[in-house]
């Protein structure tokens, strides 16, 4: 009978004037009401303005430099939903008009300056400044990011890094200015991880002094190249390199295939790599070369030159070497999708958390108001330590861009493990927590309005492009043994990433650990050693073993996989520990570090709370293991006051947060069904 | 506090209507006017006879801004502290109009300057006319666009927030309509007739009076044939720059490819302008577009009350003598070039204050304040 009742009285409000709400909520007193966090939630007690400042750095006031260009132009899409507006790239136009708009808001920003020195200013801030202009911009659209870091990183990188000064001054000032698109031919259908492999060939022409480039086969066509299907003009080719028959290893060529008016050039082909499962706005396509022909000068020649008369000049004469010294671009493109997943990880957390405190379901008892979604522990134990995690890694990706623009030659190894070890850890965390957040928000989570669950389909491709993150966590471990076999050998002390702790005697956990001694940087960081040393151990005594028993090292490394990967994983997990204790080390005493300090113990409890290793090689004690699953629920209660504190220090302007980050009634109402997207709220919030 | 005549109100049934009544100063907002209008503001929104609010001005002028010569006597007598007191009463009053619960009218007739715009803009409604001028014109007084304009200026189209506020350009009727500064332009001999009927339909809800409004306005007023709102291109392009010194280098290369009167006078408003007040104003501009209008008084008064104090600069009372008091119209501001202008300088006017005895803001509370009052930076 009730039924019936409520089914009439639904039926009357729609057939009844809608502009009578007075009477509407006279007769149905349990509308449910949307609250702003910011009146119902306690205020911040700290400065959050101070901690985004940590997570952030000196690239503040550039990043919202970005979101005022972003906000005020129509190319972004400005939408009003429940009195705000919101930008986000129109999803559900075609793939064609996607790639479309992500080149008309290219131009935008260029005509502002938005790029101006990219490529040509020199210097740590001018490469900082270059990390913080892509990864802001993909926070609105990753397409519109990854578009940039193709044309900055990969082609401006190559000729930075791989070119010379013939190259840099040819190209550097008209790749800033758009006059030439680059894109980075270096993937091929049948070779990715393994670029050694590659089967696109070049030879050299003494007559005409020209190279030729070949793809000699189907496998060999170059495959997945943002920018090659519609957009590019030039492309940085990698090839093999064949000399009066020798073959001497994979090199880069400058290849003109489109000319100014966007037309292909002659013995180029060009294909489209089709619809994919998230950024459609990036042009992704496949090439082949049918014998074309470049000047010699188009060779990168950092490392390696052919004279015209065609002879072979190298100063590094080991192939490894000159190969590695090829990729040191990836390097600047690892340190981008580490630092741009944190970054989207945060606006997700930040809807997520935000659609918490105002969502509320199911009473606890009968007739009291209905309970926030972040009043549940089992929410709490969703969202909360994500929180933590996603502080504890974004601390971890500002110091890997640091320690990338102040590279210097003793620390490019470094450079080169941290980067790997840190773009499979946060690019998975990032998947993870957008699922997560996508989960938490229930069906309003399904909207792509609403971001969290699209944002998963477009940043899926971070955990393979730039290095397949479970290829990178074994090759971590691969550094991380020959460091250690080195300084046997040597006979010396280990010195440098971080593994000095290894010359001090191990660390003893004590057998009954208890709260306080859980939350002690001394307990973590003796944990997170004692794990990291005890893998590093245990791969070194089976690689040995193996090899004792005449097994190949290419066969070793196959094989031992399983704990290569812990042993990646606990590197990574004690890297970013000892980053967090380096940022809060910075702040003076008071609530800001306290918070901290939460955060930190957050990260520790729940990394040895999730990661199997700790019981599977017993670092922690089956009764330790439930202290500290005891201590997680205490830390989330301990952090639920702060939830909206942490999330507003993330320092995202609303606009690029969704509808239910805010008011999710208004912005589903039924007059605003009928209004159009109006655009900016000035005039229409009034009227 | 006693009622005082700078402020009258006329009752009609549940329309209350209020004149800013001090024509021979064109209503500049006296401490009094302010404290008068708080106080009858709070009054109305908890009395549930009043449904509307008419506001207008007495004489030629709806406005002309708050009364800063007052401000400077006072703080030449006494203490900065005196103006810290008059913006702190004036900025709450902002933020409790533009959080206003009952819809607000504003007849816009003559000039609608700096303060007149901040007790008008935030509200709901605002009636333009055929003599309205508005402005923003504080950078060439040292000052920079307060009373809530980083919240209100930003949220224009494109970059013409930024225009405005740093040229201190003057706008009429039409282009107010068209930027959505006002949301209805009525004739000028229709807007007595408007008033009553306001007063005679008796109503709160938006809607209705949305739609009496309409009945006398004029939808699509002409904008004249050199309106600035033409050259919203060229704005856009050029103040979307990140600092005021590539503004005015964008403004000059656009004025050599094509010289005319208004680039002239737009790079020459630049250039007269206290270059601290720009450089302070840009970056309260761009800060309030990512913030609520709470947030944008919070920052404002922080940034008025350091202005006070003259401890980074004297320009506002350099400004004040060169055209309020000894109106020779050519103020010598220190430091004299925006290159001598330092971020650190300016991150200054957006500290809190050292001083034991100062406070942020108090912004009156609000039970239930609209999702565009409140943003989270």
């Amino acid at each position: 009978m009730d039924r019936v009742d409520f089914r009439t009285k639904v039926l009357t409000r729609h057939l009844k004037n809608h502009h009578n709400p007075a009477t509407d909520l006279l007769h149905i007193g349990q509308c449910v009401n949307y609250s702003p966090p910011e009146l119902s939630e306690p205020r911040p007690d700290f400065n959050t303005k101070a901690l985004r400042q940590l997570l952030d750095g000196e690239s503040v006031d550039e990043i919202d430099y970005i979101f005022n260009l972003m906000i005020q132009s129509d190319l972004f899409c400005p939408r009003e939903r429940g009195g705000k507006v919101f930008i986000s790239p129109d999803f559900n136009q075609s793939m064609e008009h996607q790639r479309e708009m992500t080149m008309r808001r290219i131009d935008y920003l260029r005509e502002r300056g938005a790029f101006d020195g990219w490529l040509t200013r020199k210097g740590p801030d001018a490469e900082l400044s270059g990390f913080t202009r892509a990864i802001t911009v993909g926070g609105f659209d990753h397409s519109l990011g990854i578009k940039l870091g193709v044309h900055f990183f990969l082609w401006g990188g190559a000729i930075q890094f791989m070119g010379t000064q013939r190259h840099h001054d040819k190209w550097l000032k008209p790749t800033e200015t758009y006059e030439v698109i680059g894109c980075f031919a270096m993937t091929e259908l049948g070779h990715g991880s393994n670029v050694r492999g590659i089967e696109t060939m070049t030879r050299y022409d003494a007559s005409t002094q020209e190279f030729i480039i070949t793809t000699p086969c189907e496998s060999a066509q170059k495959y997945w190249i943002g920018g090659a299907a519609n957009h590019a003009t030039h492309a940085v080719v990698f090839s093999q390199l064949k000399i009066n028959g020798v073959n001497q290893g994979v090199h880069a060529f400058i290849a003109q295939i489109r000319d100014a008016n966007g037309n292909i050039c002659p013995n180029v082909r060009i294909a489209d790599c089709g619809h994919k499962i998230g950024l459609n706005g990036v042009d992704n396509g496949r090439i082949w070369f049918d014998n074309l022909r470049i000047p010699r000068e188009n060779l990168l020649n950092s490392v390696a030159d052919v004279s015209p008369d065609g002879q072979y000049l190298s100063a590094i004469k080991n192939p490894d070497q000159r190969f590695a010294a090829f990729l040191a671009p990836l390097i600047s493109g690892r340190v981008t999708i580490a630092a741009g997943s944190m970054n989207i990880t945060k606006i997700g957390l930040a809807i997520a958390v935000r659609y918490s405190l105002s969502r509320r379901a199911f009473s606890i008892r009968p007739n009291e108001p209905e309970v926030l979604l972040i009043d549940y522990p089992s929410h709490q134990r969703r969202l909360l330590p994500l929180v933590a995690k996603t502080y504890a890694l974004s601390f971890a990706s500002e110091y890997l861009k640091n320690i990338y623009v102040k590279r210097a030659r003793e620390s490019i190894k470094t450079v080169h493990v941290v980067s790997s070890a840190l773009k499979a850890t946060l690019t998975w965390h990032g998947m993870r927590t957008l699922q997560e957040c996508r989960e938490a928000c229930g069906g309003q989570g399904l909207k792509t309005e609403n971001h969290v669950g699209h944002l998963k389909s477009e940043f899926d491709v971070q955990l393979t492009f730039e290095g397949d993150n479970n290829v990178l966590m074994q090759q971590i471990s691969k550094a991380l043994l020959k460091e250690i076999v080195a300084a046997k050998r040597r006979n010396k002390p280990v010195k440098g990433l971080g593994l000095e702790h290894l010359n001090k005697p191990e660390p003893i956990i004590p057998s009954h650990l208890t709260s306080s001694a859980l939350r002690t940087a001394q307990f973590q960081t003796d944990i997170f050693c004692l794990r990291e040393r005890d893998l590093l151990h245990r791969f070194e005594t089976e690689v040995s073993q193996r090899e004792a028993q005449g097994e190949t090292r290419e066969h070793i490394f196959t094989v031992t996989y399983q704990i290569a990967e812990d042993l990646g994983r606990a590197f990574s997990d004690r890297l970013v520990l000892q980053t967090f204790l380096d940022v809060e080390a910075t702040v003076p005493a008071g609530s800001l570090k306290n918070v901290l300090g939460l955060l930190r113990s957050m990260y520790t409890t729940i990394v040895m709370e999730e990661d199997a290793s700790f019981l599977r090689y017993g670092y922690l004690s089956t009764d330790n293991a439930a202290v500290v699953r005891k201590e997680v629920l205490k830390l989330c209660s301990e952090l639920r006051p702060h939830a909206l504190a942490l999330v507003t220090s993330f320092g995202f302007p609303d606009a690029l947060l969704g509808p239910i980050a805010f008011n999710w009634i208004d912005a589903n109402a039924w007059s605003s069904v009928k209004e159009n997207n109006a655009v900016f709220p000035f005039l229409t919030n009034m009227l | 506090m006693a009622p005082t005549n700078q402020v009258l109100i006329k009752e009609s049934s549940n329309v209350r209507t209020i004149i800013l009544n001090r024509p021979k100063q064109l209503n500049a907002l006296s401490l009094e006017m302010i404290s008068r209008l708080s106080e009858v503001f709070h009054l109305y929104e908890e009395d549930p006879n009043v449904k509307l609010i008419i506001m207008k001005g007495e004489g030629r002028a709806f406005c002309a801004g708050g009364d800063v010569s007052a401000v400077v006597n006072d703080i030449n007598k006494g203490s900065w502290k005196l103006g810290a007191n008059f913006f702190s009463k004036e900025f709450a009053l902002n933020y409790f109009l533009a959080t206003y619960t009952k819809p607000q009218v504003s007849l816009l007739r003559g000039i609608v300057m700096g303060g007149g715009a901040g007790v008008s803009i935030h509200g709901r409604f605002r009636v333009v006319t055929d003599n309205t001028v508005f402005a923003m014109p504080e950078t060439a007084l040292g000052l920079f666009p307060d009373v809530g304009a980083s919240y209100y200026l930003s949220r224009l189209h494109g970059f013409f927030g930024e225009y405005v506020g740093l040229t201190g350009a003057r706008l009429d009727g039409a282009e107010m309509l068209a930027c959505g500064l006002a949301t209805h332009f009525v004739p000028l001999e229709k807007l007595s007739l408007l008033e009553d009927a306001l007063c005679k339909a008796n109503s709160g809800d938006p809607k209705i009076i949305s739609n009496i409004i309409n009945k006398f306005s004029n939808k699509n007023p002409k904008l004249k044939e050199k309106s600035q709102y033409f050259r919203l291109k060229t704005i856009d392009r050029c103040f979307s720059r990140r600092t005021v010194e590539e503004i005015i280098s964008a403004l000059e290369k656009e004025a050599d490819k094509n010289m005319d009167d208004w680039i002239s006078w737009t790079i020459q408003s630049l250039k007269k302008a206290s270059p601290t007040s720009l450089k302070i104003s840009l970056r309260s501009i761009r800060e309030g577009r990512l913030q609520g209008v709470g947030q944008c008084l919070t920052r404002e008064y922080r940034m008025v009350c350091t202005v006070m104090r003259g401890e980074f600069s004297r320009d506002f009372f350099e400004g004040c003598r060169a055209l309020l008091l000894d109106k020779d119209k050519n103020p010598k501001w220190k430091p004299s070039k925006l290159e001598l202008v330092s971020n650190d300088m300016v991150d200054r006017y957006f500290a809190a204050l050292d001083d034991k005895d100062w406070e942020d803001l108090k912004l009156p509370a609000r039970s239930n304040l609209p999702s565009y009052a409140i943003s989270k930076l």
